[in-house]
């Protein structure tokens, strides 16, 4: 069986857990009968995945704005069409695929001239830019190609998913690691939300990573229950505590947030609870690591709370500080607002750190020997680090029950999942 | 003959109120007011028709029916605080005299395993609340659980006990049959063991779909009782008395059984009801029975892991017990009762984390979300008592 799939970032160069995920599945999924052909918009070079074709995006030629191949004829090409779009004009052209009928799909095209544009990651203020482009490379590049099943993960590949699942009849999975709802809560773009309507009503078969997020699928967009599926994410053993000398000297305990510093992932509730945790525990630093553009407001509020000192913000951290920062961390915190899935926190319990995370959650589906709270409850958090750092035994505990749940949380338990939903649909 | 000897343990807890870190209370108000809600709820879904199905029985059979219960002392005082009209209900049952009322610690603790002095104040303090309700001196023993080891024998015996219940766990039996009264070790007093497979057929099993042989009549379950003849002087039926309303409902038809049981274990001539006094009284011990470890009549283990197996129950049990010489030497009734039904089994219970992650039984009887939910809010109880002690007892001293 021939896969293709269409992601939007892989490691090591990732912005959050998606091209963890992304990884982590291939690499179970791949062998075997199953050929994956995995297009990013962009390589960087140090990329790793001898287990599947990787494919760069800019290495595929860019379309003409004439359409060659027969079933491309059939495609309408608008007649509007500019050679620069802004966003706006690019997604109200992806808010018309809803009402497109068969077989009359506009395909955005972008002149052979367009150039990368700037910036190394692909989020940010010309994010839509980036879809679109890739959208073309994309569907130019595969709409001839065989292929049994086309795999699109998150919103950003929904449009070139979409088009070539329409123009070649192959059954589309989407794959739902995050919604534009858990990213900005009531601020959410609705012109991305109209994005992940168009993907889930297209889909053959959604893939949400947690029940936490079928739900919010189910409920946000009405879509019926028997259509998605949950695959939750896994984890590969990799370096374990064993593998790090401790670099603490003293018995101070340090509290851990790792994690984009945005709305999504709470940092604010976790700075807010730090003040009340010291009012009953002294000895103690808390360490936000990650970037976002709360950052600087989140510094800020330490500051106004007076709990600057207490507090490490060492900024964007990869690879192994990553692990050293588990390592040494005596509770890994996640009070997200809204966590699809929430890697981190697996990876975290990985290195034999006990997790407080929120209800709000879909890793706490999975890791129920965890503390648990809801995020906006900010003194119900400082109380469980606060108890958390009081009693090891509690803290050991949380470890070892955690280590037998995570024997059962593996990629390859997801692959199988995966495969079976696959095998579903190639009938 | 042959007697079938029902027991049935009747106890709720004092739980916990939710107590954060961050609170600084100087009383000694730590106990939910779900408690009242939750017994009034239990009272009349089990306690109060399942006593009127038993007494109309005893008016039926007279002669014949006989049960015994074992109340827990916090289960009294809130019978008295939240629902004396099933205090009075039970008090009817044992003004028949053929309803027996076993003793046990007032707190439903486990202080039987970690603290024999502190056992024997709670054991008396039982004793004397049930002569106060009832009239009546316990003479049979029944502790927390069904906990039990030989020592825990001795005790019951130094203390006064004719007799003592316990599990017939299969690894202790061995060979033998539970349906024998036997003998604590060295001493003059009796040990009558659970038959767990006929208990929990009823407790357990009765309503369960996928069992082979639901549905379970009264009929049926009484021939398997007259099974027993020859082989058997007792049947002892011991199970929580929440079974009946509670843990069955109404409509899974256990009430009916309950009323019909006798009339099919009675058809047979050889069969009678007694309560646990009368059963030790009318047949011998037939040999001593050594239980040489810790059992209770909890989980496929028969041990006490549900309470101490892990090592925050572990940690909460050593605190409780470690302040107990300061507790005493405040003479303060409430610090001391308050420090007492903080050590009630359940608050250990909550804290059981084996097989947690499959949301079994153990979470089915919890408040709390989590173990580490019910440990961290002990703990914060604990704190906030030990401030509230060690306040007393400075000022003491500075008088």
């Amino acid at each position: 069986m021939k896969v293709l799939m269409l992601g939007w970032e892989y490691p090591p160069q990732i912005a959050g857990g998606l091209g963890m995920a992304c990884e982590g599945l291939t690499r179970a999924l791949a062998g075997k009968d199953l050929d994956i052909t995995f297009v990013v918009p962009q390589l960087y070079g140090q990329e790793q995945a001898t287990h599947m074709n990787l494919v760069d995006s800019y290495t595929l030629p860019a379309s003409q704005e004439r359409i060659v191949g027969q079933k491309l004829e059939r495609v309408y090409v608008p007649a509007n069409l500019k050679p620069y779009w802004s966003n706006h004009d690019y997604l109200t052209s992806l808010s018309a695929f809803d009402s497109i009928q068969e077989y009359n799909l506009s395909i955005p095209v972008a002149p052979a001239a367009l150039n990368r544009p700037p910036g190394k990651v692909h989020y940010g203020w010309n994010l839509m830019e980036e879809v679109r482009f890739y959208a073309d490379r994309v569907i130019h590049a595969f709409a001839e190609k065989e292929f049994d099943i086309i795999h699109a993960h998150d919103w950003m590949t929904f449009p070139a998913a979409v088009a070539l699942a329409k123009l070649t009849g192959r059954p589309l999975i989407v794959h739902v690691h995050s919604l534009e709802s858990d990213r900005s809560g009531f601020g959410s773009n609705q012109e991305i939300e109209a994005v992940e309507r168009l993907g889930f009503n297209w889909a053959s078969k959604i893939i949400a990573v947690s029940h936490y997020t079928k739900n919010k699928i189910k409920k946000f967009f009405g879509i019926q229950d028997d259509k998605i599926g949950v695959v939750h994410n896994g984890i590969y053993g990799r370096r374990t505590k064993e593998h790090y000398i401790s670099q603490k000297t003293n018995d101070q305990k340090i509290v851990l947030f790792l994690g984009r510093v945005t709305y999504q992932k709470g940092p604010e509730y976790f700075v807010r609870a730090a003040q009340k945790v010291i009012t009953e525990y002294h000895n103690v630093r808390f360490v936000l690591a990650g970037s976002g553009d709360q950052l600087d407001s989140v510094k800020q509020l330490a500051n106004d709370l007076g709990v600057k000192d207490y507090f490490n913000f060492p900024g964007f951290i990869r690879g192994e500080q990553i692990e050293a920062n588990y390592n040494n961390a005596d509770l890994y915190v996640m009070p997200s607002v809204s966590e699809p899935f929430g890697l981190t926190a697996l990876e975290a319990a990985n290195f034999s750190t006990p997790i407080l995370i929120s209800k709000q959650s879909g890793v706490s589906e999975v890791i129920n020997n965890s503390l648990k709270f809801d995020y906006w409850d900010i003194d119900r958090l400082a109380d469980l680090i606060v108890n958390a750092l009081k009693h090891d035994e509690l803290r050991q505990e949380l470890v070892t029950m955690a280590g037998q749940e995570l024997k059962s949380v593996r990629w390859d338990v997801a692959a199988k999942k995966t495969r079976e939903i696959y095998q579903e649909l190639g009938k | 003959m042959s007697s079938v000897c029902f027991y049935f343990q009747v106890h709720q807890p004092f739980r916990l109120k939710k107590f954060s870190v961050f609170n600084q209370q100087n009383d000694l108000d730590y106990f939910s007011p779900e408690n009242e809600v939750i017994l009034k709820k239990v009272a009349e879904k089990c306690y109060l028709p399942t006593n009127q199905v038993l007494y109309d029985l005893i008016q039926k059979y007279p002669d014949k029916f006989r049960v015994s219960f074992s109340l827990s002392g916090v289960a009294l005082e809130q019978f008295e605080k939240y629902s004396p009209q099933t205090l009075d209900s039970f008090k009817r049952l044992v003004a028949t005299g053929n309803v027996e009322i076993l003793g046990e610690t007032y707190y439903h603790s486990l202080a039987a395993v970690y603290d024999k002095d502190e056992f024997y104040a709670q054991v008396k303090k039982h004793s004397d609340c049930v002569k106060k309700h009832f009239g009546v001196t316990p003479q049979v023993f029944r502790n927390t659980e069904l906990i039990y080891q030989d020592y825990i024998g001795q005790m019951v015996s130094d203390l006064g006990f004719k007799a003592i219940v316990a599990e017939g766990a299969d690894d202790i039996l061995d060979w033998r049959s539970p349906n024998f009264i036997y003998q604590v070790p060295g001493r003059d007093c009796s040990l009558m063991l659970k038959n767990y497979r006929l208990s929990d057929d009823i407790a357990f099993r009765f309503s369960n779909q996928g069992w082979k042989e639901f549905p379970l009549t009264a009929e049926k379950f009484a021939s398997w009782v007259h099974q027993i003849s020859g082989g058997g002087d007792v049947l002892n039926l011991f199970m929580d008395y929440e079974t009946f309303g509670e843990h069955q409902w109404s409509n899974t038809g256990i009430f009916d059984f309950l009323w019909h049981l006798p009339e099919f274990v009675l058809r047979h001539p050889d069969w009678e009801f007694a309560t646990l006094s009368e059963a030790i009284a009318k047949y011998p011990r037939v040999s001593e029975m050594h239980f040489n470890r810790l059992t209770s009549w909890a989980d496929l283990e028969r041990d006490l892991t549900a309470w101490n197996g892990n090592q925050i129950q572990q940690k909460s049990i050593r605190q409780i017990y470690e302040i107990k010489d300061l507790v005493l030497k405040s003479e303060s009734n409430s610090l001391i009762d308050t420090w007492r039904k903080i050590q009630t089994s359940d608050h250990y219970y909550y804290m059981c984390t084996k097989w947690f992650a499959d949301g079994d039984v153990h979470a089915y009887f919890s408040p709390y979300e989590s173990p580490y939910d019910a440990f961290i809010n002990f703990q914060n109880v604990l704190a906030n008592f030990s401030q509230v002690l060690a306040k007393q007892l400075k000022e003491e001293y500075r008088i």
